[in-house]
């Protein structure tokens, strides 16, 4: 992984702790938010709009399904990312 | 305790104003909705909505000065003037009696909020406009009301979001039932406002060109406004006064899903049907049609469609959105669909879902006359609302023989 | 005008609480009230956005977590943390069954909901780089009933959710309502109450509204549980206080003082009891000369000279949605704090500069207590 997939993910575990409202350490890559921060729709809706605003990345709602965990929001993220830039 | 009963309609909406209109337009299934024109909308990639374009206040009302009052306020008062005619109450007789309103809203004043907040981003705190802040409470939407027809009674504005129109009418029979009051304007009112567009947008609920309510493809929501109001009166008074009775408040049934501030609930809906129905002292069967709230969101209609088949088994009446035609209208989404109701239960037929195409296979037997109003012998209309928050409101009406 | 009458029943008050300037919970305002502890903060450091006084009734030690938390309070809006707070304290206090599935339920008073945050959601519109880049999160609560409907959700409560938006007269017209769902059998015990928050939104607006006086603005929540007095009775409990009759009009502002007057006679008559027999009213007064004087005559008219005023805004400032819930707590509170009182009536007042006025009849126990000087005159129904 380089270093901008590293810095991405930080921020964008940053943006997911907030959001859930639990510490950064607390989001694993592959822990699912529903499961294990009882996260809801609304909050999956706000961390997509996070990312639309701070990372001016914007990924459709119909990605929601695949943003479960860190690990599939960066993956999704860096997919709509050269499209947006 | 006394029976009551709707002998006046007024509605104030984006396909008709007043009873004629209103109810010609909902059986032709006509649609109220437009591009935005009420704010820039110009950002926003879904840009329609049900905008009362033609809403004239001062053609409406009489006493209240349009410019002291915020537009839901407005649209209220106006509701309440043509409800009151069409009842054929003397408003003089009126004013003397033991009479007054409730009126349901979602975002009462809001767009006054939206211009101070205007203000306040072009040029800072102290240029907010010193008028606007006294028009800022949603109490002034009942206050509207009793103002414009001189009512001396109980004003009350209940804040219930989507559902606000069916707590006003419960709270209303109430007031009747119990000999608080003798006549009660019951109904709702709000106006379309950029920030709950751009909430619903957000949330990927609303709708690009209009809304199919329990379609297949259904995508959203279309925001919308007016004013709706009813006028409850004793069954006997009505009668002693030779009155047109649209129909018999049975009663009515309110709880919450205390689930999710947003997402509809199954097991919440259902229950409240059921306590509609035993406060209404009718079983499902008694029911030959279902007025939908019928948002044309995904969740939405699965949530009611999925509690109707459990309260009524596999086939169940009939049940139609109207807001296929008129849009969201918010607070006054129910009490629009009390009127569209009883115009039917009047003139014998069923209000259409427009708009729709295709049946949804996760809807089960749902039958949601599609697209044309259909000849029907309506008894007993059981009116849904639900809200934000898990605010569900249910009302039931009777024909009375 | 409109009064409760046949088939409507008295309420009974089973437990309150309060999240105020002066003091939180049921025995820390009825104690500030008890020695006149006024409120009054400085709120420089509350808010980014400035704000038109350094001083106000507000609280800005406020922290929702200290009360329920860290979980799920980090976005809450503070009109919603207030009464989460202020419903979960009523809760506690109350031996009302309050576990009972579905027949306990929430009825709250606002003006407009939390206009801060429907105000910074729709400055979002504005000032985004789309229109539609507003915070998801913050939409409920942009919405009136936010406040309510995440009670429910918090203390798992499926019964009656409601918003009443009453400004001024909110106190009032919960109780009224309430009466009348617990009578339709729609719920059994109701947490009625109000909630106003303080923002650099409400203060400015304030300021315009008060112009040329000096009222300070507060707020804060105050939360009642409400019960049918002769089921409590039946159940072989003793209601804190019962709110006997109540009744409301409506009139052109300028008549305001005549219909605050038959609002205090009807709810009088209703309630089967003499004028001379009302030790107190606690009223809505605020330091706005003309609305100030209308309920001042109204209140005499009614009630003549004799009735010990209670007023609570000079301490908790004004609360708007919370005035009439506040007014009510001072009354339990000098109930409390004074023996002499137990059983006897009192009158809560509201007028609103809109026309509206009313009145509720409350007939109140000494409870003993942390608060209680002195031992209970008696037990009994009040």
């Amino acid at each position: 992984m380089s270093q901008t997939d590293t810095a991405l993910i930080d921020e964008l575990r940053e943006i997911v702790a907030d959001v859930l409202e639990v510490e950064p350490e607390e989001i694993t890559e592959t822990g699912l938010f529903a499961e294990e921060h009882e996260a809801d729709s609304l909050q999956a809706i706000e961390v997509l709009a996070r990312i639309e605003k701070n990372l001016r990345v914007a990924v459709p709602q119909s990605e929601l399904p695949n943003m479960g965990s860190l690990e599939g929001v960066h993956r999704v993220v860096s997919q709509y990312k050269g499209a947006s830039a | 305790m006394r029976r009551v009963v709707v002998t006046g309609l007024g509605p104030v909406s984006n396909v008709g104003t007043g009873v004629a209109d209103f109810g010609a337009s909902v059986r032709a299934g006509r649609s109220g909705v437009s591009p935005i024109t009420s704010f820039d909308a110009s950002g926003f990639p879904h840009a329609n909505a049900g905008e009362v374009r033609d809403f004239a206040p001062k053609e409406l009302v009489e006493r209240l000065d349009p410019a002291e009052w915020g537009r839901s306020s407005l649209f209220a008062a106006a509701a309440a003037r043509l409800a009151v005619a069409d009842a054929g109450l003397d408003p003089a007789e009126l004013a003397r009696a033991e009479a007054g309103s409730v009126m349901g809203t979602t975002s009462g004043e809001s767009q006054i909020i939206e211009r101070l907040t205007e203000e306040e981003v072009a040029g800072g705190w102290e240029s907010l406009s010193p008028h606007l802040p006294r028009q800022v409470p949603a109490s002034r939407l009942a206050y509207a009301v009793n103002r414009e027809l001189g009512l001396t009674g109980e004003a009350m504005t209940l804040a219930t979001a989507c559902s606000a129109g069916n707590y006003a009418i419960g709270y209303a029979y109430d007031l009747v039932r119990s000999g608080a009051a003798d006549y009660m304007v019951a109904g709702g009112a709000d106006s379309v406002l950029r920030w709950a567009h751009a909430g619903f947008y957000r949330l990927g609920a609303v709708a690009k060109h209009v809304s199919s309510p329990f379609d297949r493809d259904r995508s959203g929501i279309i925001t919308a406004e007016g004013g709706a109001a009813l006028v409850l009166e004793t069954l006997e008074g009505a009668r002693a006064r030779g009155a047109r009775v649209y129909a018999e408040v049975l009663g009515y049934g309110l709880n919450c899903d205390a689930d999710h501030m947003v997402s509809p609930h199954p097991e919440g809906i259902a229950e409240c049907m059921r306590r509609a129905h035993a406060n209404a002292g009718i079983t499902p069967d008694d029911v030959d049609y279902i007025c939908a709230h019928g948002t044309g969101t995904p969740a939405n209609d699965l949530a009611e469609a999925t509690a109707v088949l459990d309260v009524f088994g596999g086939n169940p009446p009939p049940i139609s959105s109207v807001k296929s035609m008129l849009g969201h209208t918010m607070g006054a989404s129910s009490a629009f669909g009390a009127i569209a109701s009883l115009i039917g239960m009047r003139d014998g037929f069923l209000p259409p879902t427009t708009n729709f195409a295709n049946h949804d296979p996760a809807l089960g037997g749902i039958d949601p006359v599609p697209n044309e109003a259909r000849p029907a012998r309506v008894r007993i209309v059981q009116n849904n609302g639900f809200a934000f928050g898990g605010n569900n409101a249910i009302t039931v009406f009777g024909k009375v023989s | 005008m409109n009064g409760t009458r046949a088939g409507v029943p008295t309420l009974a008050i089973t437990g309150w609480s309060a999240v105020s300037p002066i003091g939180t919970g049921a025995d820390g305002f009825t104690e500030a009230v008890r020695e006149g502890r006024g409120g009054g903060a400085d709120v420089s450091g509350m808010f980014d956005a400035p704000l038109p006084s350094d001083r106000a009734h507000a609280i800005p030690g406020f922290r929702a977590s200290d009360h329920l938390g860290r979980k799920g309070t980090r976005h809450l809006d503070r009109s919603t943390a207030l009464a989460l707070v202020a419903t979960k304290l009523a809760l506690e206090a109350t031996d009302a069954d309050v576990a009972a599935d579905g027949r306990v339920g929430v009825v709250l008073g606002t003006t407009a909901g939390s206009v801060r945050t429907t105000s910074e959601f729709s400055r979002d519109t504005l000032v985004q780089e789309r229109p539609y880049l507003v915070n998801p999160v913050m939409f409920p609560s942009a919405t009136i009933n936010c406040p309510a409907g995440r009670s429910a959700i918090w203390h798992g409560l499926r019964g009656v959710n409601a918003t009443v938006a009453g400004g001024q007269m909110s106190g009032l017209n919960v109780l009224r309502y309430g009466a009348h769902l617990i009578a339709g059998g729609h719920s059994d015990v109701l947490l009625a109450g109000a909630v106003e928050e303080f923002s650099p939104h409400m203060a400015w607006g304030h300021r315009a509204l008060t112009h040329g006086y000096d009222v300070p603005l507060g707020e804060g929540s105050a939360v009642f549980v409400v019960e049918d007095a002769e089921r409590v009775r039946a159940q072989g409990r003793l209601p804190e206080a019962e709110v006997l009759a109540s009744a409301f009009g409506s009139g052109a502002p300028e008549d305001t003082a005549r219909t605050l007057e038959s609002a205090v006679t009807r709810a009088l008559r209703l309630a089967g009891v003499d004028a001379d027999g009302v030790w107190g009213v606690a009223t809505g007064e605020h330091g706005i000369a003309g609305i100030d004087t209308a309920e001042d005559e109204g209140v005499r008219a009614a009630l003549g000279g004799g009735p010990v005023r209670v007023r609570v805004k000079p301490l908790v400032g004004e609360c708007n949605s919370a005035s009439g819930p506040f007014q009510l707590a001072a009354l339990l509170a000098r109930y409390r704090s004074d023996p002499g009182l137990h059983g006897r009536v009192s009158v809560l007042t509201s007028v609103s500069a809109d026309g509206a006025a009313g009145a509720a009849v409350v007939r109140g126990r000494h409870m003993p207590g942390p608060t209680a000087t002195t031992a209970p005159a008696g037990e009994g129904s009040p």
